[in-house]
C-alpha cells in the first residue's frame, strides 16, 4: 500500500485522533465500499478479518456512553467495560460494524455474545452478525487440536462471509502487515518510558487496534520520531506500573498522572501486555499456534505466570509502586494481586470495584501515598 | 391443618449421607484417598475408578448449613484473597486453609489427594488452582467450551442426539481431556480406571434419569401438587451426588414411588389447590419454609424447582461409547441452565407442562440471562415476579418484606 508521507508531528497528532475516536478509521474504510468487523478479545486472529478484505476494529467502550438498555440484557455480574460495549452497537451511530467477532477470552465477552446472540435471535434488537471463537488456553493437546477446529471454522466463516475462500497468500500477506504492525508496537515498548506519557503512550498502542496494520505501523513509527530524545509531556512523576482490568481509553492514566503518577508500564493487553511476538510463516496450523500459546489472555495465565509477568514489568520499566486495578465485577484480579504483591518487590496497591473508566485516587493515597504531596513537599 | 409430612425419600437420603460421610471419613482416616470434584465436572470417572469423592458444592452447603461459612471466608480476606467472589464454591478450600477446630461440620472435610474441576467464569481456575499452591493438592483443570450456535429444544436430543445438539468438537475435547486425565488421576488416588465399570456407572445413572424423568412428568401431570418442593430437593439432589450407584437408582426409584402413591391415593398439598408457582433460581437454603409459607394463606404451592427438572432433563446420555457419553453429560452441562436459548425456551416449556399461574424468578448477581428468561416467559402469558437476591446469603435480603411481596403478587394474579 502506498502511504502519503506523514509529518512526524501529523503522525502523533493522528494517533491522538484515533484513539478519540475510534471509528475514524473504519468510516473512511467503509467509504471506500470495504467491510468493517469489530471484534473483542486481544487473543483474535485479526488476520483472518484483514485477509478477507475486512477492517479489524477492536471495539472499545466509551466513557459517558448511556449503558442503560445495554445494562438491562446484560445484567448481574459482567465488567462494565463490556456492558459499554454493548452499549456501543446497540446505539453504533454512524460506524456500526459488518460483522461482530467475539473470543472466550473473559466470561464477560462470552455473556456479551450470548446476549448478542439472543437479541438478534429474538428480534428485539437490530444487530449485525456476530460470530464467537472459542479459543481456549489450558496447555494441552486436546486443547490445541480444539483451537485448531475452531480457528479453521472461522476461516471458512470469513471466507463464505466475503464470498471467496481466504487464499494462503492472502493469509500471508495479512500476516505481514500485522507483523509490521507488531514490530512497530514492540518499540513503543522499548520507548515509552523515556519520551512519553503513560497516558499518551496507550493512546498510540489503542489507535493500533483500530487502523488498518499497515499504515499502523507507518503512522506509528513516524510518530516515535517526532518524540526521539524529547522528554515526557510530564516530566516528573512517580513511576507507576499498571496491572489489572483492561484500559481501553486512557481515562484513568489521565486522571492518575494528573495526581503526580507516571505510568511507565502495565500488563493488560491495551498497554504493553499487548505485545505478540512476530507470527511465524504457517497458515492456520501457525495462526492456531500463535493465538493459543503466544497470546494468553489473563484468564489463561495462572497466578504464578503474572506474578512473573509483573515482577518483570516492573524490573523493567524502573516502576516504584506497583498498582493492581480491579473494575467491580472483572474480579480475576483480585486472585493474583497476593501472589504479585509478594513478586514484584515494590509497594503494592489494590484498588478493586473500580467503575468503568475512573479511578478512586483518594483510596490509592490513603493506601500508597500521594506522589503530587511528595513532589510539592 | 394437616401435619407437615417429611417424604420418607428425604428422610432415608438425608439419613444415607450421614452414614455415607462418616465412612468416607473412617476410610480416609485408614489412609484411603479420597478427591474433591466440582459439580459440573465428570465426577463419574472417579465413581469408574472406584475412587470415593466429594462434590464441592454439597458440602459448602454443609459448612453453609452448620453456619461456619464466616469464619472460614475470613482466612480467605487474611489471605488477601476475594471472599465475596464465588464464595459458595470457596467454602471448602476456605476451610481447607483455616486451622484446623473441633467444630468442623461433620468432623470436616479429609484432606483430598486430587481436585477436580471445569475452569467455568473467570475465578475457578484460579480457586482451586489455590488448592495446590496454598495446600499442595494437585488440580486437574478441564476446559469449559461454549458453542456458536444450538438447537432448540435441547429436552429432546440430549439423550441420543448429545452429538447433533452439542456438536463433536466439544464433546471430543472433553473425551480426550478425560482420557489424558485418567492415568494422572490413577497416579493420584490409587485407582483403577476400568472401561466396563464406567459403562455400567453410566447405565445405572441413565436408569436413574429416568426415574426422575418419571417423577417430574407425574408431579406435571398431577391434578394437585401431592409433595413440597423442599422435600423433592434432597430427595432428587442427594441421590445425584451418588450417580452412578445401585443406591442411587433405588433412591430415585423409591422417591418415584413414593410420588406415585400420594397422587394414587389423591393427596394434595393444599386441599384447595388456587395457585401453582414455578421457582427459577437456585433454592433459597437460608428460607426453606419460605416454599411452604402461601399455602395456608394463599393456597399457592410451588410445584417446580430446577433440580427435579434437572435431573429428569439434563443428565441422560446413552451411546457405545461411555467415556464420549460421560463428557457429553458436562461439556454443556451449564448452558442447559444458563444460556438462552436453551435455559430459555426449557423454562417456558416447564412452566406450560406444569401448568404454573405464575414464576417467582430469583436473580442473584451472578445470574445470566435472567432479562430474556423472564421476557419469554412473559410472552407465553405466564407471569413473572423477579426478587434480587443471593440464595446462599441471607443478609441480602428481607424475609417478611419478601413475603409480603409475594404475597400481594400471588392475589393479584388473574
Ligand atoms: S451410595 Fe452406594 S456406594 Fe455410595 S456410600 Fe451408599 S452404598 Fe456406598
Ligand atoms: S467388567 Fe467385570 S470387573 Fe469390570 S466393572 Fe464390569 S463386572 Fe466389574
Amino acid at each position: 500500500m502506498t502511504v502519503p508521507q506523514l509529518e512526524t508531528r501529523d503522525a502523533a497528532r493522528l494517533l491522538d485522533a484515533v484513539h478519540d475516536d475510534r471509528g475514524a478509521p473504519a468510516r473512511e474504510w467503509a467509504a471506500a465500499g470495504r467491510p468493517v468487523v469489530g471484534y473483542v478479545g486481544a487473543d483474535t486472529p485479526v488476520e483472518l478479518v484483514t485477509a478477507a478484505g475486512a477492517l479489524p476494529v477492536r471495539l472499545a467502550g466509551r466513557p459517558g456512553r448511556d449503558a442503560s438498555r445495554a445494562r438491562t440484557y446484560l445484567e448481574g455480574a459482567v465488567d462494565p467495560q463490556v456492558v459499554n460495549i454493548l452499549a456501543g452497537l446497540l446505539d453504533p451511530g454512524e460506524t456500526s460494524p459488518d460483522l461482530v467477532l467475539i473470543t472466550h477470552e473473559s466470561d464477560a465477552s462470552l455473556q456479551l455474545f450470548l446476549t448478542l446472540r439472543e437479541l438478534r435471535r429474538t428480534g428485539v434488537e437490530a444487530l449485525p452478525p456476530v460470530h464467537l471463537l472459542d479459543l481456549l488456553h489450558l496447555p494441552s493437546k486436546a486443547t490445541a487440536r480444539y483451537n485448531l477446529g475452531r480457528v479453521r471454522r472461522l476461516a471458512d466463516q470469513m471466507g463464505a462471509w466475503r464470498g471467496r475462500a481466504i487464499a494462503a497468500d492472502e493469509l500471508e500477506e495479512a500476516v505481514e502487515a500485522h507483523n509490521r504492525a507488531r514490530a512497530a508496537r514492540a518499540e513503543l515498548t522499548r520507548r515509552r518510558a523515556t519520551c512519553l506519557t503513560g497516558a499518551e503512550c496507550l493512546r498510540w498502542y489503542a489507535a493500533g487496534t483500530a487502523m488498518p496494520p499497515g499504515r499502523y505501523a507507518d503512522t506509528l513509527t513516524e510518530a516515535l520520531r517526532s518524540v526521539t530524545g524529547t522528554p515526557p509531556a510530564t516530566p516528573r512523576g512517580r513511576r507507576l506500573f499498571v496491572s489489572g482490568s483492561e484500559q481501553d481509553t486512557a481515562d484513568v492514566y489521565d486522571a492518575l498522572e494528573s495526581r503526580g503518577w507516571l505510568v511507565v508500564g502495565d500488563d493488560h493487553s491495551w498497554g504493553d501486555g499487548g505485545h505478540q511476538p512476530l507470527l511465524a510463516a504457517g497458515g492456520i496450523e501457525a495462526l492456531t499456534e500463535h493465538y493459543t500459546r503466544a497470546v494468553l489472555p489473563v484468564t489463561g495465565r495462572d497466578a504464578r505466570r503474572r506474578a512473573a509477568i509483573a515482577a518483570a514489568g516492573v524490573l523493567r520499566s524502573g516502576a516504584e509502586v506497583f498498582l493492581c486495578y480491579s473494575r467491580r465485577y472483572d474480579d480475576v484480579h483480585r486472585w493474583d494481586f497476593p501472589g504479585q504483591r509478594a513478586a514484584v518487590g515494590v509497594p503494592a496497591a489494590l484498588l478493586r470495584d473500580q467503575p468503568y473508566a475512573r479511578a478512586d485516587l483518594a483510596e490509592l493515597a490513603a493506601g500508597i501515598g500521594d506522589p503530587q504531596k511528595q513532589v510539592t513537599s | 391443618m394437616s401435619e407437615r409430612r417429611r417424604l420418607n425419600a428425604a428422610r432415608d437420603a438425608l439419613r444415607h449421607q450421614k452414614e455415607w460421610f462418616a465412612g468416607l471419613r473412617a476410610d480416609a482416616e485408614r489412609g484411603r484417598r479420597v478427591a474433591l470434584v466440582n459439580a459440573d465436572a465428570p465426577q463419574e470417572i472417579l465413581r469408574a475408578m472406584d475412587v470415593p469423592y466429594v462434590v464441592n458444592q454439597w458440602w459448602a452447603s454443609i459448612i453453609s448449613a452448620k453456619r461456619m461459612s464466616g469464619r472460614y471466608l475470613a482466612e480467605l480476606r487474611s489471605r488477601g484473597l476475594p471472599d465475596d467472589v464465588e464464595q459458595y464454591s470457596a467454602l471448602p478450600l476456605a476451610e481447607a486453609l483455616a486451622p484446623s477446630g473441633d467444630d468442623a461440620p461433620w468432623g470436616g472435610l479429609p484432606r483430598p489427594s486430587v481436585v477436580l474441576a471445569e475452569c467455568t467464569g473467570d475465578s475457578m481456575r484460579r480457586m482451586f488452582a489455590l488448592w495446590e499452591s496454598e495446600l499442595g493438592v494437585p488440580f486437574l483443570p478441564l476446559e469449559s467450551s461454549a458453542a456458536e450456535s444450538v438447537p432448540e429444544r435441547w429436552w429432546e436430543l440430549m439423550r441420543h442426539d448429545w452429538e447433533m445438539a452439542i456438536g463433536s468438537a466439544r464433546v471430543d475435547l472433553l473425551r480426550e481431556e478425560l482420557e489424558a486425565a485418567v492415568p494422572r488421576l490413577e497416579e493420584l488416588t490409587g485407582g483403577t480406571f476400568d472401561r466396563h465399570r464406567l459403562a455400567r456407572v453410566m447405565d445405572l445413572s441413565n436408569e436413574q434419569a429416568e426415574w426422575n424423568r418419571r417423577t417430574r412428568d407425574l408431579l406435571a401431570r398431577a391434578p394437585g401438587c401431592p409433595v413440597a418442593v423442599n422435600d423433592v430437593i434432597p430427595a432428587v439432589m442427594i441421590p445425584q451426588w451418588h450417580r452412578g450407584t445401585e443406591w442411587a437408582v433405588q433412591a430415585a426409584r423409591s422417591l418415584y414411588e413414593e410420588v406415585r402413591g400420594e397422587v394414587d391415593a389423591g393427596r394434595s398439598v393444599v386441599p384447595v389447590e388456587r395457585r401453582r408457582l414455578m421457582w427459577i433460581g437456585r433454592g433459597l437454603w437460608f428460607d426453606m419454609d419460605f416454599y411452604r409459607s402461601f399455602e395456608e394463606s394463599h393456597g399457592a404451592v410451588f410445584v417446580w424447582s430446577m433440580y427435579l427438572a434437572l435431573a429428569a432433563d439434563a443428565y441422560a446420555r446413552y451411546g457405545d461409547d461411555p467415556l464420549r457419553a460421560l463428557a457429553a453429560r458436562f461439556c454443556a452441562f451449564r448452558d442447559q441452565m444458563y444460556t438462552p436459548p436453551w435455559s430459555v425456551e426449557w423454562y417456558v416449556k416447564e412452566a406450560r407442562t406444569h401448568r404454573v399461574d405464575g414464576v417467582v424468578h430469583l436473580v442473584s448477581s451472578d445470574s445470566r440471562s435472567s432479562w430474556f428468561t423472564t421476557r419469554a416467559l412473559e410472552a407465553a402469558g405466564v407471569p413473572v415476579i423477579e426478587i434480587r437476591a443471593d440464595n446462599a446469603d441471607g443478609r441480602s435480603l428481607d424475609p417478611g418484606e419478601l413475603h409480603r411481596r409475594v404475597g400481594r403478587w400471588i392475589e393479584s394474579l388473574g
